[in-house]
């Protein structure tokens, strides 16, 4: 067992004779045991990345190692990695147990009787060992996704590699295997990488998330972190569903100035923004507060626009009474009607600075006021 | 109450869901089958006749209880059958060689990436519309050349060859030198054959998912294994395909055969140069060329019985 290593790994397809960059110069060591994530819009270059360590594409520049073991020149075959797909690729034409035999028949020298306990053991573990005899076209979706699973646990490889595995289940299925393979990772402790587009799997799967644009690693942090601490405006946008609220400001001194309103800053985050012009200030959501009157600090005048219930917590998109809208998330139990006016306070401590031109975060939340998980001591 | 429904107390029938255009519809189609099938009817009527029934009947009645005789087909399976023999002896080993190494060629042009790849493709392609009259000469060039029998010798002595036929007794298959001429047939029409099963497998590959071969390779398959156990299992239905089609086509043909096999007939001629020798000479006896081309048809109709419903499946596209 070893760690997983991304060397500056960079991968260039060649579109009729111009270059086109599909992952740019990624560095990131997976720790042994670690689920890393792979978050990002499509075309980011995540699959290409993990194409690149299983070894179905190549790598143009830098290295991948295991352990002290450089892996990116080697074949497939021979790089002790197990790969499910988001297809599933079972053959169809095998039963259950053919498709979870094969890779132990073509990459081992066990004995048949070994390979077969070994297949009943894992399938039992995934509870599909009354579908050995069956085809893969006999098979549900989710029975589908068990197998493909089984077919790469049975193998007992260094790494493992998911491509999307769960995006063609259907979302009450898709929340449940969330949780099982995570179970199944913690209780195997292989490495494992995992892509996905959907920032829920990368929220609640991962130890670690890696997040890319554009073939470009914006940040490797814990989930928390990127959600709370994002390094610049990419990450803070795609993390979190409804997405940050950004507002394009101009820096006025110890105040910014849009259009349509005006935010005074404190000295901190004066600071911050002292050597730009323009930054991107963002809020969360859930921390923009409705208030009933707008005499305090940072409390804004604003017309409600729509509201979409979820039951547990109310969406309200507001409105300056211009064109800019932003949205707050309210309790469910919260009775918000469109058109209404309301006091909008976007609290200073929550908020994060970006700069306009680069993204970079300037400033991030201050995290004082979050509250910590852990439980008092028991007295 | 309509008129219809008046009609049909009438006639003391029901006449619920009686369509007039379903019924034109259905006596035309009954007309087409009769149409298509009445060559087919005449044929096998004629070839139950006797001649001198054949003389004083309309070819599609059937011959009465006089003039009824299987012997036409007793002439046609003692003229035909070792010319049977020897096709079948070139129809299936260049059956089998052109549908594998077509599926060979689509798996490597087509799950594989290489530089040139779609220049091969292309020539490939090209090779589908090279008339047979156009090779020819240059075949015939060919095989005058090589001497097949003295290249084989020293791992077969293709002069050894008899076979023990039950119902015929010793049939000598290779008694005769040009017997080495079926070997060279059976190379050119798997030669021959190679473009379009390899375009058939191809179009059939392309939609084989990348996504399950890749996880074979990920798996510890070679290439070969891979193609060995995941791709020629899942080509049963093109295999179907590629056989039928090829068979029929070796089977029926005439023109490589008659420039390929330098005697024109004798011991080693096919059996579609042997059905010249049912014609009866001066006077055409009909009964006998209808039964023969019945008994030289009668493999290809086996072929399509055994492969039918996988061919179904393989034109229809399915894995």
């Amino acid at each position: 067992m070893a760690d997983l290593t991304l060397d500056h790994v960079s991968k260039f397809f060649d579109d009729d004779g111009s270059k086109v960059v599909a992952v740019d110069d990624a560095s990131v060591t997976i720790e042994d045991g670690e689920f890393l994530v792979l978050v990002g819009p499509s075309g980011c270059g995540k699959s290409t990345t993990l194409r690149m360590i299983a070894g179905l594409e190549t790598v143009s520049e830098g290295q991948i190692r295991l352990g002290d073991d450089r892996m990116d020149n080697k074949p497939p075959r021979d790089r002790d990695i197990a790969m499910v797909f988001q297809s599933y690729a079972l053959y169809p034409h095998m039963s259950v147990r053919g498709n979870m035999r094969f890779g132990l028949e073509e990459s081992t020298d066990m004995a048949d009787g070994e390979i077969d306990s070994l297949v009943e053991e894992t399938a039992e573990m995934l509870g599909i060992d009354d579908l050995l005899g069956r085809k893969p076209g006999e098979l549900s979706g989710g029975q589908q996704q068990r197998v493909a699973l089984g077919r790469a646990i049975v193998r007992d490889p260094e790494v493992f590699l998911m491509d999307e595995p769960l995006s063609n289940l259907d979302a009450k299925l898709r929340s449940q295997m969330r949780t099982e393979l995570q179970r199944l990772q913690e209780d195997l402790g292989v490495t494992t990488v995992y892509v996905t587009h959907d920032q829920t799997e990368a929220m609640t799967m991962g130890d670690r998330i890696a997040i890319l644009n554009d073939g470009e690693l914006q940040q490797v942090a814990t989930p928390l972190e990127a959600y709370h601490r994002p390094a610049n405006r990419f990450v803070a946008g795609f993390i979190g569903e409804p997405s940050m609220n950004f507002f394009q400001m101009e820096v006025h001194g110890d105040t910014l100035a849009d259009d349509s309103f005006t935010y005074s800053l404190s000295p901190e985050s004066e600071d911050a923004v002292s050597g730009s012009e323009h930054v991107t200030l963002g809020i969360r959501p859930e921390d923009v507060e409705l208030v009933a009157d707008g005499s305090a600090d940072h409390t804004y005048e604003t017309t409600v626009d729509v509201v979409e219930p979820m039951g547990n917590e109310n969406a309200v998109y507001l409105d300056f009474g211009d064109e800019s809208r932003f949205v707050a998330t309210v309790g469910g139990m919260r009775r918000v009607e469109a058109g209404e006016t309301v006091y909008a306070h976007i609290p200073e401590d929550a908020v994060h600075l970006f700069d306009a031109s680069s993204g970079d975060a300037l400033k991030n939340r201050s995290l004082e006021s979050v509250e910590l998980a852990e439980p008092e001591p028991q007295a | 109450m309509s008129v219809r429904d008046d009609i049909a107390d009438q006639l003391g029938v029901d006449l619920e869901g009686f369509d007039p255009i379903r019924v034109v519809l259905y006596g035309t189609l009954v007309g087409l089958v009769a149409f298509y099938l009445s060559p087919l009817e005449s044929g096998l009527m004629t070839a139950l006749k006797t001649e001198a029934e054949f003389a004083t009947s309309p070819p599609f009645v059937p011959p009465t209880a006089d003039g009824f005789t299987l012997e036409p087909f007793s002439v046609a399976i003692d003229t035909l059958a070792s010319a049977i023999l020897n096709s079948i002896m070139l129809a299936v080993p260049a059956t089998i060689l052109s549908a594998l190494l077509g599926s060979f060629a689509a798996y490597g042009l087509t799950n594989f990436e290489w530089r040139g790849q779609l220049g091969v493709v292309t020539l490939f392609i090209a090779g589908i519309f090279i008339p047979y009259q156009a090779v020819l000469i240059p075949l015939s060039r060919l095989w005058a050349i090589v001497n097949t029998k003295e290249l084989l010798a020293p791992i077969l002595d293709i002069t050894l060859f008899s076979v023990q036929v039950p119902v015929l007794g010793t049939v000598e298959l290779a008694t005769h030198p040009h017997y080495a001429s079926i070997i060279n047939l059976i190379i050119t029409h798997a030669a021959y054959g190679i473009p379009i099963t390899t375009l058939l497998f191809r179009s059939y590959y392309k939609k084989l998912s990348t996504e399950m071969l890749e996880a074979a390779r990920l798996d510890g398959a070679s290439a070969f294994t891979v193609y060995r156990r995941i791709v020629l299992p899942l080509s049963t239905p093109m295999f179907a395909v590629t056989l039928i089609y090829q068979f029929t086509q070796i089977w029926n043909d005439l023109l490589f055969a008659l420039v390929i096999i330098p005697s024109g007939s004798g011991p080693a001629a096919v059996a579609t140069i042997a059905l010249n020798e049912l014609t009866g000479g001066i006077i055409q006896t009909f009964n006998t060329q209808m039964a023969g081309a019945f008994v030289a048809a009668l493999p290809t109709l086996l072929v399509y019985i055994l492969f039918g419903d996988k061919f179904a499946k393989g034109v229809a596209g399915e894995a």
